[in-house]
């Protein structure tokens, strides 16, 4: 009876730990053995049901065109068939996908933007390289150099195709600034008074979505874009810079002084997108800082009455010495398709052909802009004057990009950096003591 | 429903009975029939090992490597321990917090619940109707309490909870109760201790109900003061009730994580962080596996602490 206990015992004890070993041997993803570089595959096309793992809205633009593409190329190849899942919520998809990643079941197609993350699966040979494929595809020079150039890594090379283009603005309400006797502020320092003189009148200056934190954090971008150009964040995630160097002071000063002035609604790092939207389309705050994607709700008769005449936009401000030019500013492409290159055959190659070749055409109908050039945007029937202002500022935008730091730096020091930002916005901590966190954050993360 | 709750109520509430259950527990499992308990208590003693033994475990081993889930992992040995335990101060914010959150939520749930339930056993009618109201918040979805109190601590625009301090002239103390890092922490554990009360409610009711009528106007007629009925006679009968609450109270608000998740996300700054935001921030965001996993083995060592003192303030009053 005791041996048989014991011997049991020692059974099952075996057995857990032959499962623990098969589980952790399970976890370490493998790295592939397909070729990123071999953009055209030889082989038969045979037509199967794809996935494409996706980050965006599940009515939009893309996705809708993307179905009718797949429709189109469905009815040629029976058997067809391509499978969105979308999780518009961005947070929630980069969990998503890079737990995918980590146990290695990213579908044929997955969004990413150019991050570290990113980075290291191009390095592993899991993404096929889009230079190579749009060149092998002859589309190459259809697409807006700065669209390109948004989805690219540090060292240029492109392994993301942009589906969308962006210009970010800051939206304005003319009657407001006016009732306040302030101008459109021509440089950013302009900033902090423009808030006191509109917070002396009872008015909101600025509308923030705090709550999702990437906008407060394209504030932190602006003013070292416009000092120290877009080297300075790439400088920055790699440790070759830090942010006590003058651009970061200055930005961090900046954003204080920001936080001082009253720019923000109160609380706003519990709003919302919706509700900060809400505050700047009911009139409530002056201005609000959002990109093209809005154009639908700030730029046709979507928006309320009451401010539709007044509504107007600026693009973002330059600084005394600035190293960029104004009509460089924030332009995204939006988040990228990567292709997987361990699933990558000849029909995805086949399918990407098709869709590519006739997405800008489709998508450039619903109204919003092409990452292309080679097709006019609709301007909606029940647009305002500023749409069709907004569309034609896309084709005159420099070539620097203010990129979003959300997707430059690494992950841990970004949430710090969003965590900290909203801290000294609300006056909770000192510009220095911001630098001192966040250089001891980039110190741990980068050589960690 | 009454009548179910009340006569569970009394087998919980009878202090004697678990020390008259044991003898007879022992004599119920004869000797030969060991083998069968054997048979009958290893699948669930396997899926237990499966599902909580193993993940800990694979924590433990994940903690001395560092892994992003796609390069190859780097054994770093205690470094991760060393990283929490000296380094990182966001780790010992988020540690506070979580103390700070278990306790408003024990005094919410528990001081609540007796109050409640003290009161609700004096309430002469519509006693059914008081306890259904104050267990709704239970079966309310979280992410609909979430969006529910981000609403009334609202400031601009204007929330429940400030505009009725408007109303009653406080206008000074309106405050964006969930932006301010002196009352985040309160406002993101009020809503965990707001939706549980009712549920502790109502097992503390089963069982201050079941506390002896004849005692209590025993001690009234030898002139006990109220407190003293409470505190000598009501209190001693649902000690084994409360003490039940206790464990599952803690142990609820040890893994609390939803409510701040979706609230404030930790923030502003770190002031609402939890241990287990953190945990899971540093796993699924910094995709910083080993890390997690040493934040995980510290969270595992907290509750079996956090058991332990239980445990021990259980024996020393089962002493007395």
């Amino acid at each position: 009876m005791f041996t048989t206990k014991r011997r049991r015992a020692f059974l099952a004890a075996a057995a857990t730990a032959a499962a623990a070993a098969l589980v952790l041997t399970g976890c370490a993803g493998g790295a592939s053995s397909a070729d990123p570089t071999d953009v055209d595959p030889e082989g038969e096309i045979v037509p199967r049901e794809i996935s494409w793992l996706l980050s965006r809205p599940a009515d939009g633009g893309v996705i809708t065109a993307m179905e009718q593409i797949a429709d189109e190329y469905a009815e040629e190849h029976p058997g067809f068939a391509l499978n969105l899942v979308t999780t518009p919520d961005r947070p929630s998809y980069i969990q998503k996908y890079e737990t995918l990643a980590a146990a290695n079941k990213l579908p044929e197609l997955f969004d990413t933007d150019a991050t570290p993350f990113a980075q290291k699966l191009a390095g592993q040979g899991r993404m096929v390289d889009v230079d190579l494929l749009l060149d092998d595809l002859g589309l190459a020079d259809e697409y807006r150099e700065a669209a390109l150039n948004y989805q690219r890594f540090d060292d240029g090379s492109l392994y993301m195709v942009p589906f969308e283009f962006q210009l970010e603005f800051f939206w304005y309400n003319k009657a407001l600034l006016a009732d306040a006797g302030v101008e459109v502020p021509a440089t950013l320092d302009d900033f902090p008074a423009m808030c006191e003189a509109l917070r002396a009148k009872g008015i909101t200056p600025i509308a923030l979505d705090g709550q999702d934190q990437w906008p407060l954090e394209r504030y932190m971008a602006y003013y070292p874009f416009r000092m120290a150009g877009p080297e300075y964040v790439q400088q920055l995630k790699n440790g070759d810079a830090s942010f006590a160097d003058p651009a970061g002071k200055a930005a961090a000063e900046w954003l204080y002084e920001l936080g001082q002035a009253g720019c923000f609604q109160e609380g706003f790092s519990s709003t919302g997108y919706a509700d900060a939207q809400a505050l700047f389309t009911s009139g409530k705050a002056a201005v609000y800082n959002i990109g093209t994607w809005e154009l639908s709700n700030l730029a046709t008769d979507a928006l309320d009455p009451a401010v539709r005449d007044d509504v107007d936009y600026f693009t973002l401000p330059t600084i005394d010495g600035a190293v960029t030019n104004d009509n460089e500013y924030v332009t995204p492409s939006g988040i990228g398709m990567a292709v997987n290159a361990q699933t990558y055959d000849p029909l995805v190659r086949d399918f990407l052909a098709f869709a590519l070749e006739r997405y800008p055409e489709v998508y450039a109908a619903t109204g919003a802009l092409s990452p292309t050039t080679n097709v006019e945007t609709t301007i909606p029937d029940n647009a305002t004057e500023l749409y069709t202002r907004a569309v034609e500022q896309a084709n005159d935008v420099g070539p620097k990009i203010a990129m979003p730091w959300d997707t430059q730096l690494d992950p841990a020091t970004n949430t710090r950096l969003q965590q900290e930002l909203t801290l000294l916005v609300q006056g909770d901590i000192t510009p220095d003591e911001f630098i001192e966190t966040m250089d001891a954050a980039l110190a741990e993360n980068v050589n960690g | 429903m009454a009548d179910t709750v009340t006569t569970a109520g009394v087998g919980a509430a009878e202090p004697r009975s678990p020390r008259r259950a044991r003898p007879m527990s022992t004599s119920m499992l004869p000797r030969r029939s060991k083998l069968s308990v054997l048979v009958f208590l290893v699948p669930p003693l396997l899926l237990y090992g499966v599902a909580v033994l193993l993940p800990i475990l694979q924590s433990l081993f994940l903690s001395v490597f560092r892994w992003d889930g796609i390069t190859d992992m780097v054994f770093v040995g205690f470094d991760n321990y060393v990283k929490m335990l000296t380094r990182d101060d966001v780790f010992w914010t988020a540690f506070g917090n979580a103390l700070g959150y278990l306790a408003i939520c024990l005094v919410l749930q528990l001081g609540g619940a007796l109050i409640v339930a003290s009161l609700l056993t004096a309430l002469p009618r519509a006693r059914e109707l008081v306890k259904t109201v104050y267990l709704l918040p239970a079966i309310i979805s979280t992410v609909a309490i979430a969006i529910l109190f981000q609403r009334i601590y609202s400031l601009e625009p204007v929330g429940l909870l400030n505009q009725i301090l408007a109303w009653v002239g406080l206008e000074n103390l309106q405050n964006a109760w969930l932006s301010d890092v002196n009352t985040v922490l309160a406002a993101v554990s009020i809503p965990e201790g707001w939706r549980f009360t009712g549920l502790y409610m109502l097992i503390i009711y089963a069982a201050l109900i079941a506390v002896p009528k004849e005692l209590e106007e025993a001690a009234r007629l030898d002139g006990a003061s109220w407190w003293q009925v409470f505190w000598r006679i009501r209190f001693p009968y649902i000690r084994p009730v409360w003490i039940t609450t206790t464990i599952m109270a803690t142990t609820f608000a040890l893994r609390g994580f939803d409510i701040p998740y979706l609230l404030t996300n930790g923030g502003p700054g770190q002031a609402s962080e939890l241990l287990t935001t953190y945990m899971y921030k540093t796993a699924f965001v910094h995709t910083d596996y080993g890390y997690a996993s040493a934040i995980s083995v510290f969270i595992v060592v907290e509750c079996l602490v956090a058991v332990g003192i239980i445990f021990l303030l259980l024996r020393r009053r089962d002493d007395s």
